[in-house]
């Protein structure tokens, strides 16, 4: 019998799973516990068989370490993604205070692309994680104390709320939306509760995770009496998670576009050679000859231009990703007017706010706001051209905008006034 | 300690935004619908997925030793390709008039995909048992 006294004590400690097998005098595994810092847990398992499948798969199931390891993974992707979430959410509902910046160009490309390929990445972690872990849902007694209560019951929507993330993201990037809510605003509330039972989790697991680094054990043989390797299941466990990104990073890093095998979007595929979210003939637009924009509110003189008043502006060419909140991404030839040409021919002050109103009789995206750094970058433009031939239907003829550092919903397509307001 | 409190308040304060939230803004988020969603995938993970691994567990335990390893990480690695391409796969979110929408042949991809890492898994089995036959020799 392989016995290294310390990782068997630790994981009877921890989670009970071994405690069948070897069973230390109480004050030995107490002190053990204590060692590791963590809350003394004295119990036996119930369902025995089960957990020994757990562990027969060899995938450490029960293994703190193997569990603290995919935990710190766990907690640097979920800060990545509640902070690149929170970006999004406010880069589309700026609170008074804030103003985001038109610059760096790709900005928003690369946050969104963080949360959505890192977000994909994270599944097969996050189940790696719970399979290490199953065996303390079925630990014996249920619960110890009132202490070890709370926490087991904070551990719910922990799991439920990362497990529900990942599992409406996953169906939002595949427009597939068989549930009864609006997935952004679920999606957003639902991130608060997980992170702060995630910050409740960390809190509680600190000593484990300083554990890694204060043990003697170096996971060496004495630690694997059976199934695999430590590293060898966090090899596999990363190279899942590698792998996930790479057949689907293409849709928004253009280089390894050729890979995005798995992906829900192609960037050069679509009218013009560019995807398309919404249809003309989903949002209601046809075509109007008659068409012209209007500038209007908070304006020295109202204009009503047509294509060919915007056509004889000066043309301005700009090269611009469409950057999705679905996580694609992809880069184009815009030509067009830029909007502070439009906006100084109407006589606007240098700090007002323009919100963009489209020809689409409804919808949540109908209109956007553009703040004054957006409208002041001489990259925004009016767009009448895309890849050199005008604007098809479906990218927002005849006229649309496009920012930099600006999520695609609020590049506001089939353009019909632009109405100027205070700050 | 103090710092583990100031840790858990800040961790309750955002527990508590987020529940005000999906309640406050009712009218989007459904909050009956969301609990559903919320538990059950906990539950689907709890008491349907899990036992499924570990069904699969069992199968791969009887594998003999130097195929087991290589087996069971292209599995884990099928898996979990899998369960992110299988929205994809099943085109449910695909639209008449929008073809730039879900435009790839996914089931021919993930086919692909599965048929490298199967590939993959034989070559690093073979090596394995070559390393195997080698150390075994008598000298």
């Amino acid at each position: 019998m392989v016995r290294g006294p310390r990782p068997d004590r630790l994981i009877a400690g921890g989670s009970g799973g071994r405690a069948t097998v070897h069973r230390p005098r109480p004050d030995r595994l107490i002190a053990a516990v204590r060692r590791l810092g963590g809350r003394a847990m004295v119990h036996r398992p119930r369902p025995d068989r089960l957990i020994a499948a757990v562990r027969r798969f060899g995938g450490r199931g029960g293994d703190e370490r193997t569990a603290a390891w995919l935990g710190i993974g766990l907690g640097v992707s979920f800060t990545v993604a509640f902070v690149t979430g929170l970006i999004s959410h406010f880069m589309q509902h700026p609170p008074g205070w804030a103003v985001w910046p038109s610059r760096p160009v790709g900005l928003y490309r690369l946050t969104q692309g963080l949360h959505v390929i890192g977000g994909l990445a994270t599944i097969p972690l996050l189940l790696a994680k719970l399979w290490t872990v199953y065996p303390k849902l079925w630990q014996w007694p249920p619960v110890r104390s009132a202490g070890h209560a709370i926490e087991r019951a904070l551990v719910f929507p922990l799991v439920a709320g990362a497990l529900f993330q990942l599992v409406t993201g996953l169906f939002n990037i595949a427009y597939f939306y068989p549930f009864p809510f609006f997935f952004p605003a679920a999606h957003y509330w639902t991130a608060y509760i997980v992170y702060g039972a995630l910050l409740i989790h960390v809190a509680n697991q600190w000593a484990k995770v300083r554990g890694l680094w204060g043990g003697k054990d170096a996971g060496g043989p004495a630690t694997r009496p059976m199934g695999p390797s430590r590293r060898g299941v966090l090899a596999t466990v990363a190279g899942a998670c590698g792998l996930v990104g790479l057949v689907t990073v293409g849709e928004t890093f253009t280089p390894l576009g050729g890979l995005a095998l798995l992906a829900p979007r192609r960037p050069g595929v679509g009218p013009q050679r560019l995807p398309v979210n919404k249809t003309a003939a989903a949002a209601g637009v046809t075509r109007d000859p008659a068409w012209r924009l209007a500038v209007t509110g908070d304006v020295t003189r109202e204009l009503s231009l047509s294509l060919a008043d915007l056509r004889a502006m000066p043309r301005h060419v700009v090269r611009l990703p469409i950057a999705c909140v679905e996580g694609w991404s992809a880069e184009a030839t815009w030509a067009g007017v830029r909007l502070r040409d439009v906006l100084y021919a109407a006589g606007v002050d240098a700090d007002a706010r323009v919100r963009v109103e489209s020809l689409e009789a409804r919808g949540r995206y109908r209109t956007s706001e553009v703040d004054p750094p957006h409208w002041h970058d001489e990259l925004t433009l009016l767009a009448l051209d895309l890849n050199g031939e005008p604007l098809s239907l479906d990218h927002g003829h005849p006229c649309r905008l496009i920012a930099p550092d600006r999520p695609g919903v609020l590049q506001t397509k089939w353009i019909a006034r632009l109405v100027v307001h205070g700050p | 300690m103090r710092g583990r409190l100031v840790v858990y308040g800040l961790g309750a304060a955002l527990i508590g935004v987020g529940g005000v939230g999906l309640l406050r803004d009712a009218a989007d988020t459904r909050p009956a619908g969301w609990l559903v969603w919320f538990a059950g995938a906990a539950l689907a993970h709890d008491l349907l997925l899990a036992p499924l691994l570990l069904a699969a567990a069992a199968l791969t335990g009887r594998i003999p030793e130097p195929y087991r390893g290589p087996v069971r990480v292209s599995l884990v690695l099928a898996g979990s390709v899998s369960a992110v391409a299988l929205p994809m796969v099943l085109g449910l979110g695909r639209r008449a008039g929008d073809p730039s929408r879900l435009p790839q042949a996914y089931g021919v991809h993930l086919a692909v995909v599965l048929g490298v890492i199967g590939l993959a898994g034989a070559v690093a089995a073979g090596a394995v048992r070559l390393r195997r036959g080698r150390s075994h020799r008598p000298r």
